[in-house]
């Protein structure tokens, strides 16, 4: 199985995020260094898409207030993803922040921030240096590297030269990443992470309840474009989400389909979200929602009273 | 400006092919359409036997499929309630097809208006994309658009069986309400032929404020009232998706038809169309999504999820 079709899932994710992001669901002036063209998408994605971004970011603001300066975030299969950015702007102090995907994708990302003077420079420490090879960045405390999750040993290697601490607490954020990959691959991952970080919270965005005609729909449409879902008997329901961090010894794990976690954000945003584009068919992005969740897992106790309305 | 039967012969056969017509071949057709819509009334008169259709919306292999199912037209009397566009991939083909058939055959294929034959509701959805991407302007866009301003907002089959796209609405009591309606513009964003195209039946009693933003939600007493006044003995309509392509409610005096299998090419739902035969005898007939042949492999859309 060719690992194009997964890598064709950043592009596509990258797209309706700059869509979104162009038409004001939420704000993000990083997007548009990353990804040029925008195909226009129906509102429930734009919708999904505001859920998920907003529903991932409240768990990382939750982590940094409790991780305080010490606090590390690697994102796993990070794609274009623009968070460090964002944060730098909120004047958020991270430890360090790592970004690995595969190295045909790190590659593209390194070559539009050397390529974009605004990108760089937000990366990019006074007097520091950036490393640049052709896959991997390194700069301050900022690191993009290219690698392949289901090689633990490159993987540990990468991270060190991405000066991983595993003592730090650190934050794991993988959006619609683990159920490309299969799950012995997956397993080993979750492991070996619990063997070496004493302290961590893993933030896990992808589908659930698949086990219905939605689902079987879903895996036919997509295995059209090439991708196997080659985790998805984790996504057979939230429990199955959560027991895959328990058996490889992470310490707890919640989760919530994506309906309560749409739900919980503030209502007020959600109200102006929902004023952007006319939705008359609830029911289509109701479906969408109870078909993915966010599943949090942590090691260590800093993190087990971790909730999904983020306290504010 | 004349429309031979051989020419329309031969447009249809295209269509079936899911060849779309060229710009030219729309306009005049949209012409035609517009000559005969004009003198249907806004309840329009429907004689059994006649099989009723739900939403389509532009899954036109499904429309083929449809058409095996309930048998071809116009060996069949078809009424359709409206949603042709938006959604799927295959607007333009299955309004061009509906629109000839209809001048073809214009006594054995009745075509009411839905919520999504509208110009504000298409530029959301997809049919003005799919204009403009297949013919690289927008003239068959407002051709169209222009057309569905005729539409019949209603039918009534029988003198029983009151058919529409949406449901009922609190500005009108009597079928004669409906037919001094002005119906002959845009769908307005509120009033009487807003809710006829917009509302829902609802398991809570009396009017209530719609989820969708447009039209109400009507209860049990509201359809019995309606049909016990107007003499009527079903309310049959479509607009809402439901699982098994056709659904009772209001203890039978409302019936969802939902023709759009696997709608979205996502949501995994059946299809489902209403064989009413000489006596008014009902018959539910389900069907599955057609498989989407003829598509090139590479060129083939697939639906869009959070990847």
């Amino acid at each position: 199985m060719s690992d194009e079709p997964v890598m064709a899932t950043n592009d596509d994710a990258s797209e309706c995020k700059r869509g979104a992001v162009q038409l004001g669901y939420w704000q993000d002036n990083y997007i548009p260094y990353f990804v040029r063209q925008i195909e226009k998408r129906a509102p429930e994605i734009n919708r999904g898409y505001y859920a998920r971004v907003k529903g991932v970011e409240r768990f990382i603001k939750t982590f940094l207030k409790k991780a305080g300066s010490s606090s590390q975030i690697v994102n796993l299969g990070a794609g274009f993803d623009t968070l460090y950015w964002r944060l730098k702007d909120q004047g958020v102090y991270m430890s360090n922040y790592v970004e690995i995907d595969f190295p045909t994708v790190t590659a593209r990302k390194c070559y539009a921030i050397k390529r974009n003077k605004q990108l760089l420079e937000r990366i990019h420490e006074q007097d520091g240096e950036v490393k640049l090879s052709a896959t991997d960045l390194h700069a301050g405390n900022y690191h993009c590297i290219g690698a392949d999750l289901r090689n633990i040993s490159q993987l540990e290697m990468k991270l060190q030269q991405a000066e991983v601490s595993f003592a730090n607490p650190t934050l794991f954020i993988a959006e619609c990443v683990l159920v490309y990959i299969e799950n012995d691959c997956v397993n080993r991952l979750l492991g070996w992470i619990a063997s070496k970080f004493k302290s961590a919270l893993f933030v896990n965005y992808e589908m659930c309840n698949m086990n219905d005609t939605f689902g079987d729909v879903m895996l036919g449409n997509l295995r059209a474009r090439g991708c196997t879902l080659a985790g998805i008997s984790f996504c057979k329901n939230l429990e199955t989400q959560k027991s895959r961090f328990i058996s490889n010894n992470w310490q707890g794990a919640k989760a919530w389909d994506m309906v309560q976690i749409y739900y919980d954000l503030p209502a007020a945003e959600r109200q102006r979200i929902e004023k952007i584009e006319f939705l008359d068919e609830q029911e289509l992005l109701i479906q969408l929602f109870q078909h993915y969740c966010i599943c949090v897992g942590w090691l260590g106790t800093e993190f087990a009273d971790i909730s999904c309305n983020g306290g504010d | 400006m004349s429309l031979s039967v051989k020419d329309l012969d031969a447009w249809i056969e295209k269509l079936y092919r899911c060849e779309f017509l060229s710009e030219d071949q729309v306009k005049t057709l949209c012409e035609k359409a517009k000559e005969i819509f004009i003198t249907e009334s806004n309840v329009q008169t429907v004689c059994c036997p006649v099989t009723v259709c739900g939403d389509v919306h532009g899954q036109f292999q499904d429309l083929i499929e449809l058409f095996r199912i309930g048998g071809d037209s116009p060996d069949t009397n078809y009424l359709f309630m409206g949603d042709y566009v938006d959604r799927g991939y295959y607007s333009v083909e299955t309004v061009s097809l509906l629109i000839c058939l209809k001048v073809r055959y214009k006594d054995r294929i009745t075509i009411l208006r839905g919520n999504h034959e509208s110009r504000q509701i298409t530029q959301v959805y997809g049919f003005y994309d799919e204009c403009t991407k297949k013919y690289a302007n927008t003239n068959v866009w407002k051709y169209f658009t222009d057309l569905f301003d005729y539409l019949p907002l209603t039918a009534l089959i029988e003198n029983q069986i009151f058919s529409l796209h949406g449901g009922l609405s609190p500005s009108i009591d009597t079928l004669d309400h409906v037919r001094a309606l002005d119906r002959i513009q845009e769908v307005p964003h509120e009033g009487p032929m807003c809710d006829l195209l917009w509302s829902d039946p609802d398991d809570r009693c009396g009017w209530g404020m719609s989820p969708r933003g447009a039209g109400y939600t009507f209860g049990q007493d509201i359809s019995e009232q309606f049909n016990h006044h107007n003499g009527l003995t079903l309310i049959a309509r479509a607009h809402q998706l439901v699982m098994e392509g056709y659904n009772w409610i209001h203890s039978k005096h409302v019936a969802t038809i939902f023709s759009a299998p696997n709608y979205c090419y996502r949501c995994g739902n059946q299809a489902a169309i209403m064989e009413l035969d000489d006596t008014l005898k009902y018959t539910c007939l389900q069907f599955d999504p057609a498989p989407r042949k003829g598509e090139p492999e590479v060129a083939r859309r697939t639906p869009d999820y959070f990847l």
